[in-house]
This record gives C-alpha cells, structure tokens and sequence, in this order.
C-alpha cells in the first residue's frame, strides 16, 4: 500500500528525482497548498473555536503517530500509550515551574523548548522500559503489558507520586506566561495553534524519514514477519525497543505540546480512554500509513464536535439529552469503532489511496 | 494473625467470583480465538438486569435464572451481529471491535440506568457477619462463593464430557478441521459467547451484592485480563488459579501495602505483578505454548 | 443509486444541523450564565441533583423579575468531572458569551483559577474547597456555604462537644482519630490538613489515613487496615456512594468507631444505600435538607415539582438546596451590579458580591457575606446526624466565635 503509481508521462531521469518526496508536480502543487492552508489559512480565515478543534486534532495526530509506529508499522499492538503522553506532559510541567534554570535561558525564554525535547526524552526511556517485556512475550500479552503499563503509569506513579510534587493537589497549574518559547508567550489557542503545526510538521517530516532508512524497514519486516526477519539477521528485540524508544519520543513531545493547549494539568487527561481513542483512530484512519493517522484524527475529532453542536438545540426540547450526553458520546464512539471495523477494515486511508490511484491511473483505472 | 487470615479469607472468597467471570472469557478464547476486551461490561449488564428483574419483585434466585437467560439471548444477538463479519480478520481488529462493543454497552448502560449506586433492597444476605472462631465472613462473600465453585464444576463438566462442550474445544483446537468433522463453528462461536455472557451476568450479580451496583463492578471485569494471563489463556484451571490470585493479591496489598504507598495500590497490583511475572514464564501457568512456524 | 440518494439526504442532514448549531446567537437583553456540571462521572451521584436543581432555580429567577428586568440564559454542559472537558466548556461559554460561570468540582474550579482571574470572569462553584476563600489569590471563585474545611472543623468540634462525653473512656485517654478519603482526589483531600491541624488542637490522636475511592464498592481491606488502630472518630471525605459503602463495611467488620461525613456524601440517599449501618452518623450541612422546613423551601419544592415532574419528590436531594444557594447568591449580586450599571465580571465582583453583608437567602442557610479580602462566605456549620429513621440537628458550631484570632489569621485560606 505504500507505492503511489505515477501518472503517465512521468520520468525520472535519476536516483535522486525519483527517490524524492515530492515526484510530480501536482503532488508539489498539493503539498504547498496544503502547508499554505496549514501555516496561514486557518489561522487566519477561521473562528477562534476552529482553531482550537484544529490543534485538538493536530494533538491526536500527535499522539496517533507514536501508536501507527508501534501498531501500524512493527506490529506491536500497543494500548497504554497515554501513559507515554503523560510522562512527556508531567515531565515539562514540572521542568518549566519547578526546576532552577538560569536566568539567561528564561530571559531567552528557551525554558519550555528544552523541557519540550526533554519531556520527550524521558517519555522514550519510560516507554523503552516496558517496552523491555516484549522481547520475550507477543500477542495478547503484549497488549496486557502495555495495558499494565498504562495503569501502573498514570493511576499510580503520577497520581500517587509526581502530581504530589510541590504540594497538595491533583492538577498543575500552569498561571498565564510561564510557557514562552523564544519572545513569544503561548496564552491563546492561535499561537498554540501555530505551535501545533510546526511541531506536527516536523515530526512527520523526522518519523517519514525514519521510516525510508533502516530502521524503517526493519520495523516493516518485524511486523511481517519476525521470525524470517531475524533469519535475515535483523535483530528484532534491539529494533522494537527502538521502536518503542521512538514512539514514545514522539508521545513525550505530543504531552510537552500539550501542556501548552490546557490551563492545568492532572492525570485525568491520560486515561485509559485515550489509549483506546488513538487506537481507534488509527484503525479507522487505517493503520500502516502516516496518512492513515491524520485522517484517522480528522475524522474522529470533527465527528465529537458534530454531535456536540448537534445536541445543543436539541436539548432544550430534550433535556435528557443534556444531561446524559456523556453516555450517549461513549456509545457513538463505540459503535462507530465497529461499524467501521466490519465494513472499512484498512481505514480512510485505504479510500483516500484508492481515490488518488484513480486519478492517477486515469483513463485506464479500474 | 488475625488480620493475615481475615485478608486470606476475603481473598479466596472474592477470588471464587473473579473466577466465574475469568472462565467465561477463557471460554470465549478457547473456542473462537476471540480476545475479548469487552467482559468488564457484560458483568455491568449482568449485574443490573439482575437487580431490574430483583426490583420487579421476583425472588433472587430465580432473577439469576432469568438473567442468565436473558444472557444467552443475548450473547446469540451480539455474535451474530458484530462477530460474524470478523472471522478470520487480524487479531487487532477484533480486539478493537470488542473494546468498541465494550464502549457501546457501557454507553447504553448508562443512559438506561444511570451512575448512581443501587443497593438490593431488601437485602438478600444479612448485613451481619457470620463468626467462625475470630473471623468474620459476610454471608455474601461465603454464598457467592459457594455460587461459583458450583458453576465452575458444571462448566467444568459440560467441556469434558457433553458433546457440545467437546465439539467446543475441538473447533478452539483447529477449526478447519473440526469443521470437516462436522462440527458447526457458528453454533460454537455462538454458544461461546452465551456462555460468557451468563458467567458474567451471575458474577456480575454476586459482585453486585456486596456493596451495590454501579460502573466500577464493570471495572472490577477489567481485573479478570490478568486473571487470565496469569493462569494462561487457554486453560479452564487456570482461569480458576488466576481469579484467585488475583483475589488475593488485591486484598493482600490493600490491607498492607496502603501505608506505604499512599492509596491505589489495590487496583493496579495484579497489572503489576503480571507484567513482572510475565518475564518469567511468557504463557502464565498453564497456557499453551505458541510454537511458530515460518 | 440508492447509496447517493442516502449520502444527498445525509449531508442536507448535516448542513441543517449545522445551520442550528450557529444560530444559537439569542435575542437582545439576556444575560447569559453558564455552567459546568457532572451529570454523568466519579460524581455524578450528587452531581446529577444539583444540575436540575440549577437549571429549576434560573427558571424560577426568571419567572419573578429576572436581573431587574433582564432574562438570565442560562446554558449548562456535562464534563463528567473529567478536567480537561471542563476546561473545553469553559471556553465554550467564554466564546457564548458568558459573564458568569456556576462551576461543580474541585479539581477544575482550582485549575482554571489562573484563567478565570485573567478573564475575570466570576466563578460560582459547587467545589467549597478553602483553597478557593482567599481574594489575593483569587479574586474570582466564591460559594454560598462554609469551606470545606471551616465544615471539618466544626464536625469534629460537634462530636468532641456532644459525643466522646458520653463515651465510656472519656477522661480516661485521648480520642483516636482517623481520615478515610480518596487521597488523589482534590475535594476529597481539600480539608485534610485542616481537620487533623484541629484534632490535633481538640487534643485527638490521629492515625493513619486510609485511601477509598470515588467508586469503591469493596472497601474492606481498608476497614481492616483502620481496625488496628482501633478509632473512636472517622472522618469520611468522599461522595455518599463510597461513604455508603464505607459505613457497610465498617458496620459488617464491627469497627465500633463513630462517623463524621463532609456535606457531599451526607443527604437522603445515604441511609437508603447504608441501611442500618447508618444509624447514629453526623454530617455537615450547609443549608436544610429537601422539603425540610425552612424560609423559602416551599418555592423551591413548587419549582421542582413543575419543572422536573418526572423525578419523584422523595428522590430529590438536599442537593437541590445547594445548587439554589449558588443561584441565588448569584442573582442578588446581578441585580446589585446592574443597579450599579456595570455588568462585566469585575463590576458584579465589586458591586454586587463583595457588597454582600449578612444577606439571608433561607433555606436554612448561615447569612452570607463577602468582602474584598475575604471570601468566606459564613462562619460556621450546622452539624446534623441520622438517628431513628430522621435527620436531627447536633449543634451548629460557630467556628470564629470559638477561635476569633485562629479564624482570622491562621485559618484563612486552607
């Protein structure tokens, strides 16, 4: 699924052109207008609501891109990832208000940058550590380990011990101005905006790459087939615990990111719930494929705020609605995970490749 | 000593009652392959439609009776409807598709009955403890406990020596050639997940008891996963050991491990010990070994 | 064929209900409040009654005169006491435009605190935590009733005036005195220290915390822990759902100890869940239970009945009563603001709550007063306990007029 096939009339003349991202020219055309929509458009044309759904997604997609490396392409069914998320969020919180930096890094307002990459750091060794299991078990068993890692991370250590830290309190606080990156001081949901999009762009850009170079393929080749992989001489366990290193990485800067979105901070932004709900975005956005998250995102964020806006005038003619929204979301949700289960099984992504090969392959697509 | 053996106590007793519910799954596993993250719910459900039937003023046990049906009813519905399609799809999906189902009844749930606590009024065991020597033991706990060792030896019983308990096993074994026996997988698919949904629905209804019933008995159904892996996924005894295990390790470390570690310790102590006794032995006790052909 | 025809229907479908969805700008004149409330999570039991409650109290201020005229909007959303919803909604009603916002739990009353005060937008919670009684931290979050903390202070006063004299080894030793809460829950943990820095004042021993929680059905490993210390006093901190289980326990594992609950888990449905295992428990209460007999009741009972005729009146919860309190408060600080001309969060702040003296709204309620370096709304708590089948009173113990310096100086703010 992963080969685009080219219009006819296009040749590549050498190794460089045609190993490159962008082959043909509608493809640089619909690059440029998508990151031109992304950077300026939005932020500039939409509601200030809208702009805050968008980060909303662009955090899931965040967060998803960790779970499609680990589900999507090694093939290690993971359902604890919020707890990775949360490492990085609590790891940066405390970083920006409770650690002595020197004044000149605060006066360059490089404070919460730094906790960003760190946050993730640390995010990727917790993630490598129970990660360590999973050399030795597969299947159902990994996904338990994940899932104890899950609880074990945020109902335990975080609740128990890290939110503790600094006194009595469940939630961090975080009083407007203390996030700065450079001159620029995040307080509202534009400039968390833009800092979404950066931070999305660049890990897309560095988990794209990844995955041409040989880590990439080695993760592909586990996820096929590890036992003939490790015939070849790829060493699976170092592999998957890179991959997990890696998602986690990537999960660690999507909670640092966002730390900078919410006024407080507290355990109940990672719940187990989350873990699922990325899962389910990448299944329904179509697990093996950047693209797959993204859409994944897109698609579950805008549905909730549908079925939000939905209700409003309906309650008042049904105030049950209201009160009972909650449950009603919840079972959506579910059903929504299996009615695409069982009739979309490879996800939007699938669609969107089908829909782009047609195009592509025109006039002898069939 | 007297702490020590009341914990033990309460530990076995509770334990009996993870039990009931770790075999349904074990039951769903080993006869359709099918991972079944959704049991915490179908304890929820069996737990209130025992309580509606209780409140409509029909005897308890003959409310379990009809909640057991009402279990098979719909144990039929949901394999038929969801399950179907997903024969043969990758593992993930039908996990997911589970832990969609799981939302769905959680959602119906509770909009049908709401968060609150609902007790079983009147009560059906006495809020006084009985006394043997120095320990006190709630009639709930002995009496559910008693429930389930006997649904265990009837389970247990069906799968070694009725022909559809065999035929059952046989498709968990190899389906494509139970089938050429003549074995019907959809009858088996089915039956599995009637039965998982009556196991639960008792289990539910005796968790309901000790205290109420609200969602976190559904969360109590979650404790049944490490259950399971620990006394490996495909093994009716182990689904026994695990459920008291498990029953144990949370009430051992609730009543010792909380001053140490201010609070929680309880819920995530069997997730805990799983991950670590999974590095161990991979299969948990009895499970059976995965040998992989290239 | 078929699929296209049903895709064209679906997104006329959507484009409907997106067109309803923008149109929720209202007509002129109309104030509009918001609130956050939890109908549907960890404390949904209380939660549920008190949004209704909410809702029935706008309608009813409303009815007689609104803000001097004006109609209150008032606009309500569900987040489950999930905080990074609550979050979500209030910036939803930000964006609807909302001067005032009825807010619920403790740990987002406390986390939007910085935001809410950048905004100025005055916050009326359900959460009484005394974190939040402190103007120069926060200029912005009130409550009609006495914090949590003045209500721990005055339970475990009640008990050592009236109780531990009747108690067989009165004079003999100290009191024991133990704490059984959810220990990561804000509310539950708000007046922890509180309650332990008074018993430690009243002369108790005070032993080892014990962590239930939210939804506990099983508690009794933690009874079982509780029992080696052998209390006389347990102080409950969390929702009448795990309170209720808590007691059983207690009850089935013959603790022998007496009980004082925090007003959240206190109401009508406690003995209903507890049974006998409630006899002889004491509360805080903030104002009267449901259709007991008090200025103002008899409106509140009227609007219950016409509004929400579907929850039968014995279900009702005292609640109810609460969320009026909050609503009332409220109104009477509009109406003083309006007066005054000056409708924006600051002016209902300076002109209309913080002029509030003494200001009596029923109910069974302490009078009311905030001032600009004190937000503590009233000075005291009415204690009451459950014995033979009703609610009695215990005493209502007036915590400035017993500790004046404490009160003013070292208490102030937790």
């Amino acid at each position: 699924m992963s080969s685009v096939w080219l219009p006819c009339g296009n040749y590549h003349e050498n190794y460089v052109i045609d190993q490159g991202w962008w082959q043909t020219r509608v493809i640089k055309g619909k690059m440029i207008l998508l990151l031109a929509i992304v950077f300026i458009g939005i932020p500039l044309f939409a509601s200030e609501y809208w702009v805050g759904v968008a980060t909303m997604i662009g955090y899931t997609a965040m967060g998803a891109m960790g779970v499609q490396l680990l589900i999507g392409y090694t093939g290690l069914i993971t359902l604890g990832h919020a707890a990775f998320i949360a490492v990085g969020a609590y790891t940066s919180t405390l970083l920006v208000l409770q650690f002595p930096w020197p004044q000149f890094l605060l006066d360059w307002g490089l404070a919460y940058p730094i906790s960003i990459l760190i946050g993730g750091l640390v995010a990727g060794i917790w993630s490598v550590l129970f990660g360590l299991p999973c050399a030795k078990v597969k299947g159902f068993y990994l996904i338990l380990t994940t899932m104890a890692a899950q609880f074990i991370t945020v109902d335990f250590v975080i609740t128990q011990y890290v939110s503790q830290i600094g006194g009595r309190g469940q939630a961090f606080s975080l009083p407007p101005g203390t996030i700065k990156i450079g001159p620029w001081i995040i307080d509202s949901d534009v400039k968390s905006y833009y800092l979404m999009a950066i931070m999305l762009t660049l890990i897309v850009i560095i988990f794209a790459n990844l995955l041409r170079s040989r880590p990439g393929r080695a993760w592909v080749a586990i996820r096929d087939n590890d036992i003939a992989a490790e015939a070849l001489g790829i060493n699976i366990v170092w592999y998957k615990l890179i991959a997990f290193f890696v998602a986690g990485f990537m999960g660690g800067l999507a909670g640092a990111f966002w730390v900078s979105n919410t006024a407080a901070l507290s355990p109940e932004h990672f719940p187990w719930f989350l873990s699922l709900w990325l899962v389910g975005v990448i299944l329904i956005g179509g697990a093996g494929s950047i693209h797959g998250a993204i859409f994944g995102s897109i698609f579950m964020v805008l549905i909730m705020e549908l079925l939000q806006m939905a209700v409003i005038p309906i309650s008042d003619y049904y105030p049950q609605l209201l009160i009972n929204f909650a449950y009603l979301k919840d079972s959506i949700f579910g059903l929504a995970i299996c009615i695409f289960l069982i009739y979309e099984p490879n996800g939007l992504a699938y669609r969107w490749w089908q829909i782009k090969n047609y195009f592509n392959l025109w006039p002898f697509s069939y | 000593m007297e702490l020590f053996l009341m914990t033990l106590v309460t530990g076995l007793l509770v334990g009996g009652i993870y039990s009931l519910v770790a075999l349904g799954w074990v039951l769903i596993y080993k006869c359709s392959g099918v991972l079944n993250l959704a049991m915490g719910e179908l304890t929820l459900i069996g737990a209130y439609v025992t309580l509606t039937f209780y409140q409509m003023g029909i005897p308890f046990v003959l409310s379990v009776l009809l909640t057991l049906l009402v279990g098979i009813v719909l144990g039929y519905m949901t394999e038929r409807i969801f399950l179907d399609k997903l024969i043969g799809e990758p593992i993930l999906t039908v996990i997911m598709l589970t832990v969609g189902l799981s939302f769905f009844f959680k959602g119906i749930i509770e909009f049908l009955w709401g968060t609150d606590t609902r007790v079983f009024t009147p009560p059906i065991f006495a809020l006084k403890p009985i006394s043997i020597g120095y320990l006190r033991i709630s009639p709930v706990y002995l009496w559910s406990f008693i429930l389930a060792i006997v649904l265990l030896i009837v389970f247990v019983a069906f799968f070694k020596y009725t022909r559809w308990g065999l035929s059952m096993q046989a498709t968990a074994d190899d389906e494509t050639a139970a089938l050429s026996l003549g074995v019907s997988a959809r009858f088996v698919y089915a039956a599995a997940w009637a039965i998982a949904f009556m196991s639960a629905g008792v289990g539910g209804a005796l968790l309901g008891n000790i205290n109420g019933v609200n969602i976190s008995v559904g969360y109590l159904g979650l404790l049944v996963l490490p259950a399971v892996v620990l006394g490996g996924l495909n093994s009716v005894p182990g689904a026994i050991v695990g459920g008291i295990i498990v029953g144990l390790l949370e009430n051992f470390s609730g009543t010792y491990l909380d001053q140490y570690f201010p609070g929680g310790v309880k819920q995530i102590m069997p997730f805990a010990f799983m991950a670590v006794f999974l590095l161990f032995r991979p299969y948990g006790l009895w499970g059976w070994e995965r040998i992989e052909r290239v | 064929m078929k699929r296209s025809i049903f895709q064209g229907f679906f997104v006329s479908l959507l484009a409907v209900v997106f067109a309803f969805g923008f149109s929720t700008s209202a007509a002129a004149e109309q104030i509009k409040i918001g609130g956050i409330m939890d109908t549907t999570g960890a404390t949904s039991d209380v939660g549920k009654d008190y949004a209704i409650g909410m809702a029935e109290a706008y309608k009813y201020i409303n009815e007689n005169g609104g803000v001097n005229g004006k109609k209150i909007k008032y606009i309500w959303f569900d987040y489950g006491y999930r905080i990074p919803e609550a979050i979500t909604k209030y910036r939803l009603l930000k964006r609807l435009g909302c001067v005032a916002i009825m807010g619920w739990g403790t740990g987002d009353t406390e986390a939007l605190s910085p935001t809410i005060n950048k905004d100025k937008i005055p916050y009326i919670s359900a959460s009484y935590s005394a974190h939040l009684t402190n103007p120069k931290k926060s200029r912005y979050n009130l409550f009609f009733s006495s914090d949590y903390s003045t209500n721990a202070r005055a339970c475990i006063t009640a008990w050592f005036d009236k109780k531990w004299p009747e108690k067989p080894d009165y004079g003999k030793r100290a009191p024991r005195f133990a704490c059984s809460y959810h220990f990561a829950h804000p509310y539950c943990s708000a007046p922890i220290k509180a309650i332990k820095d008074h018993a430690r004042l009243l002369g108790f021993e005070v032993g080892p915390d014990v962590n239930v929680s939210l939804f506990a059905l099983d508690t009794k490993s933690q009874i079982m822990a509780l029992k080696k210390f052998k209390p006389d006093l347990v102080w409950h901190g969390n929702t009448t759902m795990s309170v209720s289980a808590t007691l059983r326990d207690a009850y089935a594992l013959e603790l022998g100890a007496d009980h004082i609950i925090n007003n959240w888990g206190f109401d009508e449905n406690l003995p209903r869940l507890a049974g006998e295992a409630a006899e002889g428990v004491m509360g805080a209460t903030p104002c009267a239970f449901y259709g007991q007999n008090y200025k103002n009741m008899d409106k509140v009972v009227e609007t219950a009945k016409k509004y929400n005729p579907g929850v039968p009146q014995n279900k009702r919860l005292i609640r109810t009563i609460q969320a009026w309190g909050d609503a009332l408060i409220t109104w009477e600080a509009l109406k003083r603001a309006d007066k005054a001309g000056d409708l924006s969060g600051h002016g209902i702040m300076v002109n209309g709550f913080e002029t509030m003296r003494n200001f009596d709204i029923g109910l069974g309620a302490s009078p009311i007063s905030f001032t600009s370096t004190d937000h503590r709304a009233t000075t005291g708590c009415l204690v009451q306990e459950w014995k033979n089948g009703k609610f009695q009173e215990v005493e209502r113990v007036d915590i400035k007029k017993r500790w004046p310096d404490k009160w003013e100086k070292e208490w102030f703010g937790w």
